[in-house]
């Protein structure tokens, strides 16, 4: 049976332990997260690499690579009408939610897009998957006003075109479809669908700030350049307009000045599309920049959660407070957190940060600590705070 | 496993004398004897152990000396195939520029030509025999190797210590020799051994074909060739004559597949980029 | 750039190299006397007479360059000979001759040597170190070591000796007289179509029952490799990011490996049709021997024997040389076409 949620959340992450099970051991990549997501916020995910982020947004998709498993928990999602937990779903089911009301930007915007295909087939893929009935509709509507306009010979090509569009709506998997669609010169009638997806790619575009939109989507994705790329990316993630977006990244490998003006535009999507945004980045910068909260991430746990703002101004864990000492600011002490991110095949006992911690004692050594909410909002994974 | 079967093999070709004692008044090893001048084949019996091909050439004997004859040829060719890729090759790798583009448009021509037939049109015009074949085999077998000894040529060029044995002083032969040749070396060794099995295999084939050494010859290829008109004896026991094409294929076959499984091996080993653990 | 232009570039680097493979059989000719190279420009039988004359003619004993110039006329007017070997005649016109027979054969080799390296090979890959994967990859290894002719002999052996089900060549004795009578038009030389163009089914059958063993023979020479090539690509291809991406839309698996893996793993088997052609030409030959089909391949196997016809083993090279050349240069065309990145790159 589903937990129940409260209707303003939108994502809640439950417990979740992954473990990775390769030929040196088993890598405890996820140590029991947790996480709430509200609906039209952007929680920021924050940590170093190697600490789980990534695989923690792959893992609501379902999408964890193998050899990794998802041992326990839950990831409740509110889909409106019901709550749905998406561990528990199969795969036909998840196919279905990604892409349509969960979707993803990736890190790497070129290797996320496939050479061999253009910018409209791309973004065109997740249109026609999810959307298709309603393209159709719209076609048949155009349909219904030209067939009375045309003479004889096109009545007849427009009201075959017309049983095909039905078809497709009612019965999308049907066999004399599938096989209509390799023949050659028949499938032609796919053109008519193929233009509106063109026009609605180049739609998206025009959200996404890409300058000359025609043009860009017969390009192939060697033509781009890397922020183009990434708005074509992002673009195809929100593409169906997604209720819950994960960006895992998605700056992280492109020029600052590019990585400003990509910034920018989520902000501004994040206002026009009412989305809620799972940001995930090891970047401080950009967390302050646009996220309504943070969650820290260390090897694998969830140290502690807050607003932005209680996290630069009161960080409780010592883990964030290292952190942000660590960043370079002018007239401040540089000081680097000492030691180095552990291996998950054996990581420490207890709290996972203790080697590292300025603040440890014993206890730290040999129990993990339970997560405290030390004020409204703010919770803490850590020995020095009692519930 | 594929070091099982060469050694195998290499026992038996060094041991050829043993297996095989070669009878009085024969003066080349390489010539089956002759028990007979029948021209059925005969099967199996304690003094033809693999029975006789036709004409009465002892199957056994030639099976064994046909080893040595399949590393002669493997060898000569495979070795003049490195000599003269070797040369090419590296003339256009290393000096580059205008050499290099001659040396790559002569590659190129023989390259242009599916190898065996090449090889069929010289055997023909020199007149067929086993030194014909390893002949052209090697005219014809070289433009891979150059290729893949200039490509590898290349890629080390760019590499720093080349730019520092130059600075040094080093003379061109001597930058070559110590420094690139020793960093190209693998994928040369996963190619060669893995040729030597090709080659053998294309020798075969023109032996078979009639292009090679006279019948009666030790060679697989050959005795294979004999038994051609043999595969079907009569409604009665079709498959009669069976040991005169089972056993020279079954060596063959072994062979090569020896000097597969060797260079696979090699380049499980050497190429880091496909261990997938 | 575009299609058009780069395929005009590779028309262009054409030329040089056809020039190039004439130089080089011209001058392998060179090592015989000027009689024998004679039987290059004959056309008739009479000529074959006045050996004599031919050499003034073609200016046989004068210094090279001439004699190129010469001999490349010729080609270009379809003189390339006359071979005194069975089956006499002008050379240019026995290879044409030849040629149907083999290219049934490779039409329907060819397919099935593609389709089954890339089924077995995707296999493979994506279940990879299962079972499939290992009894594929042991296969190939053997057949790689296979010697072709053995093959074929095995094959005749089981089929036609032991169990009697097909004979060597390309028709049954009856269905041969019937090819061969006033009523039967051949069109295009190819059984199989001619069977059927002349309303003679089972002709096509029992041509098709004859290409079944070559085909088979053909195919296990050549099909190793593309499928260890089309493995490792695929395996390569399977991790890169686009892959997650997909998914990420909601594709499913196997639409995945469908639609955008396979599509970029094919990139470098492409390159590989070209040695592919190589491998058939040559099984070709072999096979043709074995199973006795009079096609192109048996054609210069047994113009090579000695006493080599050398109108025919040459004209038969730069046949092949030439035709070897325009097949690489529509597999390089291909290529471009399919990765978008080398055409505009």
């Amino acid at each position: 049976m589903e937990k129940t949620m409260e209707s303003r959340d939108l994502l809640n992450v439950k417990d979740l332990f992954v473990n990775f099970y390769t030929y040196a051991g088993v890598v405890e990549a996820i140590d029991g997260v947790n996480l709430l997501l509200k609906k039209g916020e952007t929680l920021g995910l924050v940590g170093e690499t190697g600490c789980g982020k990534s695989v923690t947004s792959l893992s609501i998709l379902g999408l964890v690579p193998p050899p990794g498993t998802i041992e326990k928990g839950a990831i409740l999602l509110n889909m409106g009408d019901k709550v749905i937990n998406l561990l528990k779903q199969d795969d036909s089911a998840l196919m279905k939610i990604r892409g349509k009301d969960v979707s993803m930007v990736f890190q790497d915007p070129r290797g996320a897009l496939n050479p061999v295909y253009t910018v409209t087939q791309q973004v065109g893929e997740a249109l026609l998957l999810h959307k298709r009935e309603e393209m159709c509709k719209r076609l048949l509507q155009k349909l219904e006003r030209d067939i009375p306009k045309s003479n004889t010979f096109r009545r007849f090509i427009y009201n075959c075109e017309k049983k095909i569009y039905e078809r497709m709506i009612n019965n999308p998997k049907s066999l004399p479809l599938r096989l209509l669609s390799r023949i050659p010169i028949i499938n032609t009638y796919q053109r008519r669908l193929r233009n509106e997806s063109k026009k609605e790619v180049i739609q998206l575009l025009k959200l996404m700030k890409i300058a000359d939109p025609e043009r860009v989507v017969d390009m192939y994705p060697h033509e781009l350049s890397g922020g183009m790329a990434q708005r074509v990316v992002t673009a195809i993630a929100l593409s169906c307009s997604p209720r819950l977006l994960l960006a895992d990244e998605p700056t992280t490998n492109l020029d600052v000045t590019i990585q400003a003006q990509i910034l920018l535009l989520i902000k501004e999507l994040k206002e026009k599309m009412k989305s809620s945004i799972l940001y995930v980045t090891h970047d401080l910068g950009v967390i302050a920049e646009i996220c309504d909260r943070v969650a820290v991430m260390y090897a694998g746990n969830i140290v502690e959660v807050a607003d932005t703002f209680t996290i630069f101004k009161k960080p409780s864990h010592p883990y964030t407070q290292d952190l942000l000492q660590a960043i370079p600011r002018p007239g401040k002490e540089f000081k680097s957190i000492r030691g180095e991110v552990p291996a998950l095949i054996d990581p420490p006992k207890g709290c996972r940060y203790h080697p590292r911690c300025s603040k440890v004692m014993p206890i730290c050594t040999q129990i993990k600590p339970e997560v405290a909410e030390i004020e409204k909002e703010h919770s803490v994974m850590c020995h020095l705070y009692k519930r | 496993m594929g070091i099982t079967i060469i050694a195998f093999f290499t026992v038996i070709a060094l041991l050829s004398q043993v297996f095989a004692p070669v009878p009085e008044g024969h003066e080349d090893p390489f010539r089956i004897p002759r028990f007979g001048w029948f021209s059925e084949p005969q099967p199996p019996s304690p003094e033809h152990l693999f029975g006789t091909a036709q004409w009465q050439y002892d199957i056994y004997y030639g099976c064994i000396w046909g080893t040595r004859t399949a590393f002669r040829i493997g060898i000569i060719v495979v070795a003049g195939n490195l000599l003269i890729g070797l040369v090419v090759g590296t003339l256009g790798g290393y000096y580059g520029g205008l050499i290099d583009e001659l040396v790559m448009r002569i590659t190129d021509i023989v390259w242009a030509f599916p190898g065996l037939l090449l090889a069929m049109a010289f055997v023909s015009v020199m007149g067929p025999s086993l030194d014909s074949i390893v002949l052209a085999l090697i005219l014809v077998g070289w433009p891979s190797y150059a290729r893949v000894i200039r490509s590898e040529i290349l890629r080390v060029k760019q590499e720093d210590y080349v730019e520092a044995a130059k600075a040094i002083g080093c003379s061109d032969l001597r930058v070559i020799f110590k420094h690139i040749l020793i960093n190209s070396i693998y994928p040369i060794v996963i190619m060669a051994s893995l040729d030597t099995g090709a080659v053998v295999l294309s020798a075969a084939a023109l032996s078979f074909l009639g292009l090679g050494p006279p019948p009666g010859y030790a060679d697989w290829g050959q005795m294979i060739s004999l038994s051609r008109g043999f595969i079907y004896k009569n409604p009665v026991d079709p498959l009669g004559y069976w040991f005169t094409w089972t056993y020279p294929g079954i060596f063959i076959f072994t062979f090569v597949l020896g000097w597969n499984l060797l260079g696979d091996a090699f380049r499980d080993i050497l190429d880091p980029t496909l261990r997938r653990r | 750039m575009g299609m058009r232009a780069y395929i005009i570039r590779r028309l262009l680097l054409l030329i040089p190299t056809i020039i190039g493979v004439t130089l080089l059989i011209f001058s392998v000719v060179q090592v015989l006397s000027p009689e024998q190279r004679a039987a290059l420009y004959i056309t008739s039988e009479q000529q074959a007479d006045d050996i004599d004359e031919i050499i003034e003619k073609y200016h046989l004993r004068d210094p090279i360059y001439i004699q190129y110039f010469v001999w490349i006329s010729q080609v270009l007017k379809g003189n390339l000979g006359f071979n005194q070997k069975s089956p006499r005649g002008q050379v240019l016109q026995n290879i044409l001759n030849r040629a149907p027979a083999t290219i049934e054969l490779t039409v329907f080799a060819a397919p099935v040597i593609i389709l089954t390296g890339i089924f077995f090979g995707v296999a493979s890959a994506v279940h990879k170190d299962k079972l499939i994967d290992h009894v594929t990859r042991v296969t190939s290894i053997i057949g790689w070591s296979f010697p072709s002719f053995w093959l074929g002999i095995l094959l005749l052996a089981i089929f036609y000796a032991a169990l009697g089900w097909v004979g060597p060549g390309r028709l049954t004795a009856d269905a041969n007289v019937v090819v061969r009578s006033a009523q039967f038009t051949r069109y295009t030389g190819l059984n199989t179509i001619d069977g059927l163009l002349n309303g003679q089914l089972w002709i096509t059958l029992d041509a098709l029952k004859h290409l079944i063993l070559p085909v088979v023979s053909l195919t296990v020479q050549s099909v190793a490799l593309i499928v260890r090539v089309m493995r490792s690509s695929m395996l390569e291809a399977l991790t890169k990011g686009y892959v997650v991406s997909a998914r990420a839309k909601g594709l499913g698996q196997r639409e995945v490996i469908n639609k955008h893996a396979r599509r970029n793993a094919l990139i470098p088997v492409v390159t590989l049709a070209g040695m592919l052609s190589a491998g058939l030409l040559t099984g070709v030959v072999i096979t043709e021997t074995i199973f006795n089909i009079p096609g192109l391949g048996s054609y210069a196997a047994h113009m090579a024997l000695p006493p080599p016809d050398i109108a025919g083993v040459l004209g038969f090279t730069l046949f092949t040389g030439v035709l070897f050349i325009i097949v690489n240069l529509i597999v390089d065309v291909a290529y471009a076409y399919i990765d978008p990145r080398i055409r505009l790159g």
